[in-house]
């Protein structure tokens, strides 16, 4: 079981920006319709965020503020499919001989947006990136209460996914809509995390678990629990 | 518009798209604008997508090694003259 508490948090999906469209959503949450639309991250230089697929800027616009004004703050970055527009571009470029695209490949690797993190903040503190099946979130959650542990007075978690290219429909099933969360993590005791495994079934959840977690903090629910293969994750809020 | 003008104007054009410049027009690129480091601040991997690019639109092979490649990309003037050298030979 880890503790830890949950400072604060941002996220974005199409048409849901702000804490009151979060708060709306949580309450009643829905699909939202496609979309093309991609968070504003006007913060960043023209020629340093013209690369930044929406992946990208997903997790730029949802870590920038929680990291404003900290320095040497560590990051664990979790996606469980990445970059796939990026991917499907190169794999089409391959199958048709054509050479590849020199900046679609060098920010196709999985940390390539920790990477660019690091530049353009200038930040030199641990850096992770993760994907691990479907409970990242909570193997990132891991990550992060290991390094709360080693002695960081905080760590930023940043989940997020991207809408599958077409072709990759009859393979992902577990992004709805393009999302990210950012969440501030800092020693405490007002949240714990505790796994159990077994045969459990336990209810299967609509929402990706970043999202469903979202409800749990925004909500007066206060506990959620997510299921993934035999591993039984239970989230709770101290009471 | 001159030949010489009119594929400045498209190489400009085709840095513009292939770099993702998106706030910035071909116009506001002058042909003697150092690209790389400093004037335009292009960096090193701007210059494998550029190179690219300019193979793939105009059919030429640019060989990364060559010593002179560095000063065909150092403005768009030098950039047109080449592409000109490689299209007639």
């Amino acid at each position: 079981m880890i503790n830890f508490n949950i400072a604060q948090w941002r996220a974005w999906a199409p048409g849901l920006e702000s804490a009151d469209d979060w708060h709306a959503w949580c309450q009643a949450p829905v699909l939202l319709p496609e979309s093309e639309a991609a968070p504003d991250v006007s913060f960043l230089p023209a020629i340093q965020r013209r690369r930044l697929s929406r992946l990208a800027r997903m997790a730029f616009s949802v870590g920038w503020p929680l990291a404003e004004g900290l320095q040497d703050l560590p990051l664990v970055f979790i996606s469980r499919h990445g970059e796939t527009p990026r991917t499907l571009d190169i794999l089409s470029d391959l199958a048709h001989e054509q050479p590849l695209s020199p900046t679609q490949f060098s920010l196709s690797v999985h940390n390539a947006v920790i990477g660019l993190w690091s530049i353009l903040r200038n930040e030199t503190s641990e850096m992770t990136a993760l994907a691990a099946a479907g409970d990242g979130l909570e193997h990132g959650l891991l990550e992060a209460a290991a390094l709360l542990q080693e002695g960081a007075p905080a760590v930023l978690l940043v989940i997020t996914e991207e809408q599958p290219p077409a072709a990759y429909t009859s393979w992902i099933h577990d992004v709805p809509f393009p999302y990210a969360l950012g969440l501030l993590l800092t020693p405490g005791d007002e949240w714990q995390l505790e796994l159990t495994t077994g045969t459990v079934q336990a209810t299967q959840t609509q929402w990706p678990h970043a999202l469903n977690l979202l409800r749990a903090l925004l909500t007066d629910q206060g506990a959620c629990q997510h299921a993934w293969k035999n591993r039984v994750w239970n989230w709770q809020r101290k009471p | 518009m001159s030949d010489k003008q009119r594929l400045e104007h498209d190489i400009k054009t085709l840095i513009i798209e292939a770099l993702g410049l998106e706030d910035i027009g071909a116009d506001d690129i002058p042909s003697d604008q150092i690209l790389f480091g400093e004037g335009l601040g292009l960096d090193s991997v701007d210059a494998l997508e550029l190179g690219l690019a300019i193979q793939k639109k105009y059919g030429i092979k640019i060989d990364a090694d060559a010593k002179d490649t560095r000063n065909h990309f150092t403005n768009v003037a030098s950039l047109a003259a080449f592409v000109t050298a490689r299209q007639a030979a």
